[in-house]
């Protein structure tokens, strides 16, 4: 299989080859170009309740699409989210990451998705009830509304809400006021998302809120 | 004339230098920014054919009423031409040959290339794309745009592009709305419902981004209309 993120940072897309015989896993209406001689099955993720929890309470959707080249010849397809933004490919090797709701793209074989209950604080940051976990062996490729931000944190770091995309499960998220109770009022920044640990965390520098709050007081005059 | 496309895919501008005396015709709207010296002249229809029922149809395929005509003085001079939404743009010659473009992604063209409607049939409802297209004919060099990268599929036989992802395609090649998958079920379980499948030999070009995905995605935090 060969992939490559095209069109970043603004408009980014994964375009993918796919020898004889090879598949790729692809979040449900990601797909936007592909052979048209290739497999496609809508599979329910985990099982029919897990999937249904997924659409639910994880902001994902109910079925994820598996293409797969049954042909003789190479065979392309091209996979987008819906907003635009930046993507990332990250390689697993039997560990696991977690993922908020929106941001999983498209995984290879040997990765199982996994639905995770990220706490009511996680809700409270808008940062979604659930949390995707990917695991095993293989690529998983995400993506963010804007730019995508990486950051290494050892002890504890600061992020506002609906920014955090994706941590690697030795952070944890706690919920607290940004400043003192005045700036978190009247700063703009409300409640922020304490992160604590050891890891990796991505951060989308924009937010579909963050866009909608901006349109809103200007929509219907 | 010399066409150069900068900021792709993001924020894409295009720089259009004309020779002396040398002419552009572009979508009303599309200039940002001329040489003091450039004449402007706006129809509703392309210079010396034409009419009022030709502005009349590409207002139905969601483009403007009205083109202007920018005219080269006795000197060289430059025009940038750019859109409202974020997007790529590019640059394509057609010699004497014709393009169906998307409603709304025309740009800018040379003089000598004729704008009309196209008309792909009933299936466009299906499409994602608006129901009329604009049809792009005669030799010269073109500007269109899009929401998203903007990205070529040469077909030869068979290709499937989902709806709303379509820039433009040559006429030498057709589309059918049909499943993604090999059922119907397995189609819309999958999310992708209904794409176009191009049958022929041409050049399909996509947009990477669906404008009415990201739209989507706004609708749940977006206050509703007040009655």
């Amino acid at each position: 299989m060969k992939t490559e993120i095209k069109g970043a940072p603004t408009f980014a897309y994964l375009e993918v080859e796919l020898a004889p015989g090879e598949r790729i896993i692809a979040e449900s209406d990601a797909m936007s170009s592909m052979a048209a001689d290739m497999e496609v099955t809508a599979k329910l993720n985990g099982g029919f309740f897990r999937g249904l929890l997924r659409k639910l309470l994880g902001g994902e959707t109910l079925f994820i699409n598996q293409f797969k080249n049954e042909s003789d010849g190479n065979r392309k397809l091209t996979l987008v989210q819906p907003w635009p933004g930046d993507m990332r490919q990250i390689r697993l090797e039997g560990n696991s990451f977690y993922l908020q709701p929106g941001a999983f793209l498209a995984c290879s074989e040997g990765v199982t998705l996994g639905l995770k209950w990220a706490g009511l604080v996680s809700f409270i940051a808008r940062e979604g009830l659930f949390k995707l976990a990917v695991k095993g062996t293989g690529d998983v490729w995400y993506g963010g509304y804007g730019a995508i931000l990486e950051r290494e944190i050892d002890g504890e770091y600061i992020v506002d809400t609906s920014h955090l995309i994706a941590y690697e499960p030795s952070i944890q998220l706690k919920l607290q006021l940004a400043g003192g109770f005045f700036s978190s009022l009247f700063g703009g920044e409300g409640l922020v998302t304490r992160v604590v640990g050891k890891g990796k965390i991505m951060i989308q520098s924009r937010s579909i809120p963050g866009l909608t709050g901006w349109l809103n007081p200007k929509l219907w005059g | 004339m010399n066409i150069e496309i900068m900021h792709r895919p993001g924020n894409a501008a295009a720089k259009v230098t004309l020779e002396p005396s040398e002419q552009l015709t572009a979508e009303a709207g599309a200039m940002i920014a001329m040489s003091g010296d450039i004449g402007i002249t706006t129809t509703t229809h392309k210079k010396e054919s034409g009419g009022i029922l030709k502005a009349v149809k590409r207002m139905l395929a969601g483009e403007s009423m009205f083109l202007n005509h920018f005219n080269a003085s006795s000197q060289r001079g430059e025009i940038w031409l750019a859109t409202t939404l974020p997007g790529d743009m590019m640059e394509h010659t057609l010699d004497n040959e014709t393009l169906i473009v998307q409603g709304g992604s025309y740009v800018a063209s040379e003089p000598d290339i004729e704008i009309d409607l196209g008309w792909q049939g009933f299936k466009s409802v299906f499409s994602g794309e608006s129901i009329f297209w604009v049809r792009l004919v005669g030799t010269g060099k073109i500007i269109i745009n899009s929401f998203g990268a903007i990205y070529p599929i040469e077909v030869d036989g068979e290709y499937i592009v989902d709806t709303g992802h379509i820039v433009a395609f040559n006429d030498t090649l057709d589309f059918t709305i049909t499943k993604a998958g090999s059922s119907w079920i397995n189609s819309f379980l999958s999310g992708e419902g209904l794409v176009c499948k191009f049958q022929g030999r041409g050049t399909v070009w996509c947009q990477s981004h669906k404008s009415s995905s990201f739209g989507q995605t706004l609708t749940s935090t977006l206050k509703p209309r007040s009655a």
